[in-house]
């Protein structure tokens, strides 16, 4: 007898737990309450972290996918616009080394590959600002569209900067009142299995028993159904990203006035980097670092520093970091998302894109039923696997192409064998070939685009070897893009208005929906 | 610079009002009681308000900021959008405050605004009358959108024209009433809006777009005259 998926029951109530009930309710609404079911299980007393996060632009389409308005979300989740990372000290740790990281792609990207073009040039203009405008728009403290842009359009691509907790309160207030989820406040006190070793239900505390065919783990960091329940390992990467400890501070304005970056600044330090999120509400500020390179006090003396007189006695929050990820995302009928699943360093903001990743995949792919659910298990498994892989090998681009000789942190990330074979490759590859739409970044599986690391490999100095012979053929169309680029540049600096101001008029008028 | 004052037969009993003059703008807003007569000469489109974002309802007289209405009001069948008419007046709270600076307002030339017994002449009733209709006009315009946009019917127009002389225009920024999400609605919702006349807009406004191209073949034949 066939057994088909029709309750789908979530664990864990933080953005990863509203975020995949609001992605696969959405998904399957027509049959909502009919023949399927979404429930989220979220204990009455755990915690809610707010912490400020990153996001990437996926999450416009994701939030608009679930049917929320942008100008709600603004209202309610404290949010601000996000354009990119402004990388500061990464490279020579000198005061005036710094580059972006924006998030719209290079002029003409998908006809052209500018790099070698600005190579051959080497006017000594950035490659951000020689083939985007967004770096001057985040220079200028300029928001990436007006009021008269709709909601989730934009006339620069952007992300979002949010209040974490705010945005699960959010989130879970339109998956109960607009997408037919079913919220259940209880704590869980025993996972039941099946005689094979599925998931069978809960019990709980508050709520008696809850039954269910397929269950989300999003208990965080407890992991209680992937982890302690199926007993899947948890596979560390501490030999490649070292960092494994932060320390974590709201920092206020000074007045109400003063301007929201409209980037994630993420200043490199002694043994480790300090992240400054601007909300409209406040900055959130923190200071990741590797234990074995710096002590607790050196860390926060630092941050300190960071944050000036007036952060001398602001109270810091420390959170441990336990670098890795599941060794299997989805075990027989249990899949996890989020912390549960694994945890990063925020150096490119990729928890949240992976939660909505994750539960687009789930959502998409929802096995009609048991017996097909090991085939999309696999699947899963092997994308996932894929994602992390290439995040991992990411964040740690960053630190290799860093030249800081200043302290054992920067020279040790730069040991061949703490550097991932496929990243070793890449960068052998890079030096005769630079990376570009055409490459192994076009996978559908994709976290970060063949543009995001021509951004850090060309902001971080790489030098890709050039034969200006080859490229001779497409001079005319490259020169025509970075001069399309100026004018774009200018375009949008005039009629771009100022980040906070945009905010402020969201939160009073709202945006149109076209 | 305007001077704004609030109307009153102490201050303003010698005061004349001139009719209109120049041309007219190339856009101008129009409220729901307008409709019909706009329609007959011009494209209705929404469009919105650059400072705050908001719809609002207007009539297209030419395709350029800086070029004049390609139609006189006589060659519109005599329409003046009341945005028009109300020139240099405008309500605050229950009273009138009119731009003193604005060439409309004489101490010499036009008709007076205040008659012997200091009391409104036919002009100012008239006026009166327009600031009125427009008050009341621009809040159905508010509750006519608020009812498209809370059924998705607003969608956003892309007119591209090309010229006789080789000018390639886009206009944007431009939206009008989406016909396929219109037609798509269930009949609880287009009851809702016929029973309110939004049907009837709807409609209006869907048909008037054939102005549009009305409107480009009388601007290509004054580019012809002007070369």
């Amino acid at each position: 007898m066939v057994r088909p998926i029709r309750n789908v029951v979530i664990v864990g109530g933080g953005t990863a737990g509203w975020l995949t009930a609001g992605v696969i309710a959405a998904r399957h609404r027509s049959r909502i309450p009919g023949n399927f079911s979404v429930t989220l299980v979220e204990s009455p007393n755990t915690p809610i972290i707010g912490v400020g996060e990153g996001t990437w632009p996926t999450l416009r389409t994701t939030l608009a996918r679930i049917g929320v308005s942008e100008t709600d979300f603004f209202r309610e989740c404290d949010a601000a616009f996000k354009q990119g990372a402004r990388f500061a000290r990464w490279t020579t740790g000198a005061p005036d080394d710094a580059y972006y990281h924006p998030l719209m792609y290079p002029q003409s990207f998908h006809q052209i590959n500018l790099v070698p073009h600005w190579l051959v040039r080497n006017t000594g203009q950035s490659f951000c600002d020689a083939v985007t405008p967004q770096g001057r728009i985040c220079d200028d403290g300029l928001a990436p569209k007006t009021i008269t842009t709709a909601e989730f359009d934009g006339l620069a691509n952007y992300a979002y900067h949010l209040d974490g907790g705010k945005f699960s309160v959010f989130l879970r207030k339109h998956c109960c009142t607009k997408l037919g989820v079913r919220h259940v406040l209880a704590d869980v006190r025993r996972v039941n299995l099946t005689e094979d070793g599925d998931i069978k239900s809960l019990d709980t505390e508050q709520a008696g028993e809850i039954e269910g065919d397929l269950f989300i783990d999003c208990t965080g960091f407890k992991a209680l159904l992937i982890g302690e329940t199926l007993g899947v390992g948890f596979k560390e990467c501490h030999d490649v990203l070292f960092c494994d400890t932060a320390l974590a501070v709201h920092m206020p304005y000074e007045t109400e006035s003063d301007p929201v970056a409209t980037h994630t600044i993420s200043t490199a330090q002694s043994a480790g980097w300090i992240w400054d999120i601007g909300l409209p509400t406040r900055r959130g500020v923190g200071y990741v670092f590797s234990s074995n390179h710096i002590s607790l006090e050196d860390a926060e003396r630092e941050l300190r520093a960071y944050l000036g007189p007036r952060g001398k006695d602001l109270p810091l929050r420390k959170i441990d970091i336990r670098a890795g990820h599941r060794e299997t995302f989805w075990k027989r009928n249990c899949v996890a998302v989020g912390l549960a699943a694994g945890f990063l360093e925020p150096l490119e903001a990729s928890a949240i894109v992976l939660i909505e990743m994750s539960a687009k995949l789930i959502a998409e792919q929802m096995p009609a039923c048991r017996e097909v659910m090991d085939i999309i298990a696999a699947r899963f498994n092997a994308t996932t696997h894929y994602r992390w892989g290439r995040i991992i090998d990411f964040l740690k681009l960053h630190y290799v192409l860093s030249k800081r000789e200043d302290t054992a942190f920067w020279r040790d990330n730069r040991d061949p064998a703490t550097i991932p074979e496929r990243l070793q490759n890449l960068l052998l590859l890079w030096r005769y070939q630079s990376p570009w739409y055409h490459d192994e970044f076009d996978r559908i599986e994709e976290v970060f685009p063949a543009a995001s690391y021509q951004y850090v490999l060309y902001g971080m100095g790489f030098r890709t070897e050039v034969d200006p012979e080859a490229i001779a053929g497409e001079a005319r169309l490259a020169e025509r893009a970075m001069r399309d680029n100026v004018t774009h540049t200018e375009r949008l600096r005039s009629v771009l208005p100022r980040h906070r101001d945009l905010i402020r008029k969201i939160v009073e008028q709202g945006l149109q929906p076209v | 610079m305007p001077k704004y004052e609030p109307l009153n037969p102490d201050d303003h009993g010698s005061l004349r009002l001139r009719p209109r003059s120049g041309p007219d703008p190339h856009f101008v807003q129009i409220v729901p009681s307008e409709f019909v007569a706009a329609a007959a000469s011009s494209p209705i489109l929404f469009t919105k308000h650059p400072e705050t974002g908001n719809f609002y309802a207007g009539a297209l007289f030419n395709f350029k900021p800086d070029e004049p209405a390609l139609k006189s009001a006589s060659e519109r069948g005599g329409f003046e959008p009341l945005a028009l008419q109300r020139e240099g007046f405008f309500t605050m709270n229950e009273g009138i405050v009119i731009d003193r600076e604005h060439p409309r307002f004489s101490d010499s030339e036009g008709e007076p605004l205040f008659d012997d017994a200091r009391a409104p002449s036919v002009q100012l009733r008239r006026i009166q009358r327009v600031l009125g209709q427009l008050h009341v006009g621009l809040s159905e315009t508010d509750a006519f959108i608020r009812a498209l946009l809370e059924l998705k019917l607003i969608e956003p127009i892309d007119i591209s024209l090309s010229f006789d002389d080789g000018e390639k225009l886009t206009l944007q920024g431009l939206y009008t009433v989406s016909m396929d999400s219109l037609h798509a609605l269930d009949d609880a919702d287009v009851m809702r809006l016929f029973r309110k006349g939004y049907l009837q807009l709807a409609y209006i406004m869907a048909q008037s777009l054939r102005q549009i191209a009305i409107l480009a073949e009388l601007r290509n034949k004054r580019l012809a005259s002007t070369i």
